[in-house]
C-alpha cells in the first residue's frame, strides 16, 4: 500500500455536492445521455430526544487495500494501478459479467449502457503527477482528503479528542 | 497508456499536453462571493474548471454550481447571434440578425418612444449577473430615464433599508475576530458554502453560535442555542431579545445614551414583548429566547449575521430586520471588531479596501431632475433610501398608465419568475411596445423580447472584482465569445453610440470607464493587467472602527435610530402618543399592530412588530381551508435561482421540482416521500414532488422556486407586498397539500 489515500470525514461534509460536480466536470460524465456519477452524496435525517440531526455523506470507490472486485474479476478488467494504487477499470476488457458488483460490499460498482462498468479512478491520472484528485481539489470543508492515510486519521482523532476538552 | 495519454486523461496542464491554465472568476451566484476559477483551456475550449489557489476568498474551492461552469458556458440553449421575434410575444420563433441590424434598431425604436412618450417611458432593468449594473444605471441616466431597476427589488435592498433606516448603511458581521454569532436566517451550506471553512474555523476555537431559522440547516445543528421559529415572526423574537438585554441591564448604557435615538421608546415597546409572549408568537420556548438573548449581549464582541432577502421577503419584512438590527446599537457592537462593521463597498457592492468613484460613475445625481420613478409613490422610503426603481410596481403602472405610461423595457437577464404572481407581470409586460433582453441563454422571459442579443459568460469577458480583505481582480477573457455573443459593457458602449447619448467615456469601452472609477485609488489598468489572476491592493486597510465617533451614523439624527426619523416623517406618526404602541397581539389574531397615532400602516417609527399578513394567526378563517403555512424561496446547493436548471450536472443532482413537508404534515395528508402532490394557494396551484423531511417545522412547507412547470411564485398575488420595501412576501403565506395523480413530466400549473 503506497502512502496516500482518498478519507471522507462525515464531520466536516455539509452535502454541498461539489465533489460530484467536479468528478463529472474531470470525467466528462454525460448526464444527459444517463451516464452515471461516480461519486454520491447522500443525506440522512435523525431525530434523538427532540434534535434533529442530518448527516452528509459523499462515497466513492473505497480503493480497497485487499479488494474483492480484483478477485472477483474474471477478465482482468480491473487492475492496481502500479504508480498510485487506485483500484482502476479498463472498460475495453470488462465483459459486464457483474462479478465486480456482487463482490463490492460497498455498492460502488455502476454499468454504462454499453453495459460495461465504471467507477471512481481515484484521478490516478492525477495523482501520478502529483495533483489531488477533482473531488478534494474542491471540497469547500475539507471533508474530503487525499493523504497518507495515517496523518487522516490522527488529524481526525485529535478533532475528537479535542471534543473532551472543558 | 503512456505518459502523454496519462496525463492527458488527467487533464495535466503543461506544454505536452497543450493545456492552459486561464483564471477568470465565477459569476453564476453574485456578488458577494465570485469565486476564483481556474479554467483548463486546450485549443481554445475549456475542458476542465477548478478553483483558484490564491484567490483569498475561496481558496481553491467552489461550489456544485461553480464546478458545472462548463455547461454554463458550453450549454446548447446559447443564443448564438442577435435575434429579432418573428412569432408571437413567447412563441420562441426568432430570426438571426447581424450586431448592426439588432442595434440600429434598438437605437430607432427607443429614440423614438422616447420622443413620443419621453426617456422615463423605458425601462432598463439588470436581473443576473450584477457585474454591468454601475454601467446599466449611467446608460439609463444618459438616455433620461429614471427607471433603472433591478431585481435587488426582491434581493437584498430590503435588508439594506432596514440598516439604513437604523443606523445609515450596511454593517456586516465581522466573524473572523468575534466571539458570538447570531445566524439570523443564513444557510451557509446552501449558499455561501466557501465560506464554511473559515465559519467551522471560528467555531473550533470556541466562538458560540446562533441560530435563527424555520430550518434545521446545518449550522443550525452546531448551534449553542437554535431557535426554530415560525416563518415572519422574526421582528417578535427580535423585541423579545431586546427584552431580556433590557430588562437584565446587559445593554450598553454608555453608548445608547450617546449614540442611540429614542430609546426610551424602544424600552417601552420591549417592554411589552415578553419571552413568554414571543414564545407563543415565534414556536419556541421562552427559555431559549433568553439565553440566546444572554449569550449575544453578554459576549464581546457579538455579531449578528444577516442574509439578503429571507427575513425582508415577508410582508413584515423590513420591520422584522429593523428590531433585528436595533440589537446591534443596543448592545454596542455597532462598527467594532469581532461586531457588525461598516465597510463601505468599492465595487460591485463590495468592500475591497480602496476607495472609487463607481457611485459618480452611475451619475446618480443625475436622478434628481428626472420624473419620480416607478413605485415612488407606493413605496416613498424606498424611494427615499434606494437609487433604482421598485420593480414590483412595473405591472400596476403598466395597467394604469399612472404617474405616466410605460413603453419599452430594456433588460440585461430577464426572469419573469423572480417576480410575485410572475404570469401576470410578464403579461403586463407584454403590453409594452418595445423589449429588449440581453442574455446567455433563450430563457422562458426572453421569448418575450421583440430583440434578442447574446451576451457572454465571465469566462468570455473581462470584469473587475474586489474582495473584502483588500484583493482585487480585473480579469482577461478565458476564451473566445460563444458564438457572436458580446460583454454586457460591450454592448451597453456600442449601443450608447447608435443612441447619440454623447457618453465619451462609456463608449470607449471598459478600460476606460474601469480607469476612471478606480481613479481614487492608485490602481491602474495597467497594473491589474499584469496580474490576471488578481492582486492584493497595495495599502488596503480594514476600515477603522467606530467611525461614527467622526461625524455620527449617516442618520437624519447622526445617531443609530431605535425609533426612525425617516418613518416618523414619511409615515406621518407619533410615537407613543396614545401609549406605548402595540407589539401584535398573537391572541386577538389582529394583523394591523396600531401605532399609537394614525400613520401610515406599517410605517410605525419603532419597529413594532405585525402578523405576516397571510398567516394561521392574522387570518385564522382562511387558515382553516389553507392550515400549513407556505415559504418560497428556501435554496438548495445545486441553484442560484433557475441559473443551473438546465446545466445536465447539478440538475443531475436534483432533477424535479419538489417541496419540504414535515412528517407528520405529510402523513395527514396522505402523501409519502418522492410522491407528487398539489400545493394549494388562494391564488392558484403547483405538483411537484415531496421531500418529507424533518428539517421542517411542523406546520410549514418550504416550496423550491423558479421551476418553469410548478412556479413557486404564481402561489402568490402581486400585491402581497412589504408596504415599506415593496417586496414580495415570499416567506410566508398559507397553503395546503394534497396528493396528485400526476406523474413525471406532466407536472404544470393548474
Amino acid at each position: 500500500m503506497t502512502s496516500k489515500t482518498l478519507s471522507f470525514d462525515a464531520g466536516k461534509c455539509v452535502g454541498c455536492y461539489a465533489c460530484a460536480v467536479a468528478c463529472m466536470d474531470q470525467n466528462d460524465i454525460d448526464a444527459t445521455a444517463g451516464q452515471q456519477m461516480y461519486r454520491q452524496v447522500m443525506h440522512y435525517e435523525n431525530a434523538r430526544a427532540g434534535e434533529v440531526r442530518v448527516t452528509h455523506v459523499s462515497l466513492a470507490c473505497m480503493h480497497c487495500d485487499a479488494a474483492e472486485c480484483l478477485d472477483a474479476c474474471p477478465s482482468g478488467a480491473l487492475r492496481r494501478d502500479a504508480g498510485s494504487d487506485a483500484v482502476v477499470v479498463r472498460r475495453e476488457l470488462c465483459i459486464g459479467c457483474h462479478a465486480c458488483a456482487m463482490a463490492c460490499p460497498f455498492g460502488v460498482p455502476r454499468f454504462g449502457r454499453d453495459g460495461t462498468m465504471q467507477k471512481c479512478d481515484a484521478c490516478y491520472a492525477r495523482t501520478r503527477f502529483g495533483l489531488a484528485p477533482a473531488c478534494v481539489d474542491i471540497c469547500p470543508t475539507g471533508a474530503l482528503s487525499y493523504d497518507d492515510v495515517n496523518a487522516a486519521m490522527a488529524g481526525k482523532q485529535a478533532r475528537f479528542g479535542k471534543s473532551f476538552a472543558r | 497508456m503512456n505518459d502523454l495519454e496519462l496525463r492527458l486523461k488527467g487533464k495535466v496542464p503543461g506544454p505536452d499536453t497543450g493545456i492552459e491554465v486561464r483564471k477568470s472568476v465565477c459569476a453564476i451566484c453574485d456578488p458577494g462571493t465570485q469565486c476564483g476559477l481556474d479554467l483548463y483551456v486546450k485549443d481554445g475550449e475549456i475542458i476542465k474548471v477548478a478553483g483558484t489557489k490564491e484567490a483569498p476568498h475561496s481558496h481553491g474551492t467552489l461550489c456544485s454550481k461553480g464546478a458545472a461552469m462548463r455547461q454554463y458556458v458550453y450549454s446548447p440553449d446559447r443564443v448564438m447571434t442577435p435575434l429579432r421575434r418573428t412569432g408571437a410575444r413567447g412563441s420562441g420563433e426568432f430570426v438571426p440578425i447581424s450586431w448592426d441590424e439588432a442595434l440600429d434598431e434598438i437605437a430607432m425604436r427607443l429614440n423614438a418612444i422616447k420622443d413620443e412618450f419621453g426617456a422615463e417611458s423605458v425601462m432598463f432593468y439588470s436581473g443576473y449577473a450584477k457585474w454591468a449594473r454601475a454601467y446599466l444605471m449611467r446608460f439609463a441616466l444618459d438616455f433620461g430615464s429614471p427607471n433603472y431597476l433591478t431585481e435587488s427589488s426582491t434581493c437584498a435592498t430590503a435588508m439594506i433599508m432596514a440598516q439604513q433606516l437604523t443606523y445609515g448603511m450596511p454593517a456586516a458581521a465581522d466573524l473572523k475576530n468575534t466571539e458570538c454569532v447570531i445566524f439570523w436566517s443564513h444557510n451557509p451550506s446552501a449558499t455561501k458554502g466557501l465560506n464554511l471553512a473559515s465559519i467551522n474555523a471560528r467555531i473550533e476555537a470556541g466562538c458560540k453560535v446562533v441560530v435563527v431559522d424555520p430550518r434545521v440547516t446545518d449550522i443550525a445543528q452546531r448551534a449553542d442555542v437554535f431557535l426554530q421559529i415560525r416563518p415572519g415572526t422574526d421582528g417578535a423574537l427580535a423585541l423579545a431579545f431586546g427584552n431580556v438585554i433590557v430588562g437584565e441591564g446587559l445593554y450598553d448604557k454608555e453608548f445608547v445614551e450617546s449614540w442611540t435615538r429614542g430609546f426610551d421608546e424602544y424600552r417601552r415597546l420591549v417592554e411589552g414583548m415578553s419571552p413568554e409572549k414571543a414564545a407563543g408568537i415565534c414556536g419556541v420556548s421562552a427559555s431559549d429566547i433568553r439565553a440566546a438573548a444572554r449569550l449575544y449581549a453578554t459576549s464581546k464582541p457579538a455579531c449578528i449575521h444577516f442574509s439578503a432577502a429571507p427575513v425582508v421577503h415577508h410582508t413584515n419584512g423590513v420591520q422584522n430586520y429593523r428590531a433585528v438590527f436595533c440589537l446591534i446599537g443596543l448592545t454596542g457592537n455597532i462598527d467594532i471588531a469581532g461586531g457588525n462593521r461598516m465597510n463601505p463597498p468599492s465595487l460591485v457592492h463590495q468592500p475591497g479596501g480602496f476607495p472609487t468613484r463607481e457611485r459618480e460613475f452611475t451619475g446618480a445625481g443625475r436622478l434628481a431632475d428626472l420624473p419620480e420613478r416607478i413605485g415612488s409613490a407606493r413605496f416613498p422610503v424606498w424611494a427615499r433610501l434606494s437609487n433604482e426603481a421598485q420593480a414590483c410596481d412595473i405591472p400596476r403602472q403598466i395597467e394604469t398608465g399612472s404617474p405616466y405610461p410605460l413603453k419599452a423595457l430594456f433588460a440585461l437577464g430577464l426572469n419573469h419568475r423572480m417576480w410575485p404572481a410572475s404570469q401576470k407581470f410578464i403579461e403586463q409586460v407584454c403590453k409594452l411596445d418595445f423589449i429588449v433582453d440581453v442574455d446567455l441563454f433563450l430563457t422562458d422571459s426572453a421569448r418575450y423580447a421583440d430583440i434578442v442579443l447574446p451576451a457572454c459568460s465571465s469566462a468570455e469577458r473581462r470584469e473587475i472584482r474586489c474582495w473584502p480583505m483588500g484583493y482585487v481582480q480585473f480579469t482577461q477573457p478565458a476564451i473566445e465569445p460563444v458564438g457572436e455573443s458580446r460583454s454586457d459593457v460591450d454592448i451597453l458602449s456600442d449601443l450608447s453610440a447608435r443612441l447619440g447619448l454623447g457618453d465619451e467615456l462609456l463608449e470607449a469601452g471598459i478600460e476606460a470607464c474601469v480607469e476612471w472609477m478606480l481613479e481614487p485609488s492608485g490602481l491602474t489598468v495597467a497594473e491589474l493587467d499584469k496580474h490576471p489572476e488578481g492582486m492584493w491592493v497595495p495599502g488596503a486597510k480594514p476600515p477603522a472602527e467606530r467611525k461614527y465617533l467622526s461625524g455620527g451614523f449617516k442618520t437624519p439624527s447622526g445617531k443609530v435610530e431605535f425609533v426612525s426619523s425617516v418613518l416618523e416623517e414619511i409615515g406621518g406618526a407619533a410615537v407613543g402618543a396614545a401609549g406605548a404602541p402595540a407589539t401584535g397581539d398573537a391572541a386577538a389574531g389582529d394583523a394591523v399592530a396600531s401605532a399609537g397615532a394614525a400613520g401610515r400602516a406599517g410605517y410605525e417609527p419603532l419597529p413594532s412588530y405585525r402578523e405576516p399578513q397571510m398567516s394561521p394567526v392574522s387570518c385564522p378563517e382562511m387558515a382553516k381551508e389553507y392550515p400549513l403555512v407556505l415559504g418560497l424561496g428556501a435554496r438548495l446547493p445545486m441553484f442560484q435561482h433557475s441559473r443551473t436548471f438546465r446545466l445536465p450536472w447539478t440538475r443531475a443532482l436534483s432533477p424535479d421540482p419538489h417541496a419540504d413537508v414535515h412528517p407528520r404534515d405529510a402523513a395527514a395528508a396522505g402523501i409519502a416521500d418522492g410522491e407528487w402532490m398539489r400545493v394549494v394557494t388562494p391564488a392558484g396551484a403547483v405538483t411537484v414532488r415531496a421531500h418529507v423531511t424533518l428539517v421542517t417545522r411542523e406546520g410549514d412547507v418550504h416550496l423550491y422556486h423558479d421551476w418553469p412547470q410548478a412556479n413557486a411564485n404564481d402561489l402568490l398575488d402581486g400585491d402581497y407586498l412589504d408596504p415599506i420595501s415593496g417586496f414580495p412576501g415570499y416567506r410566508s403565506s398559507l397553503c395546503r397539500i394534497e396528493p396528485a395523480d400526476v406523474r413525471g413530466e406532466g407536472a404544470c400549473h393548474d
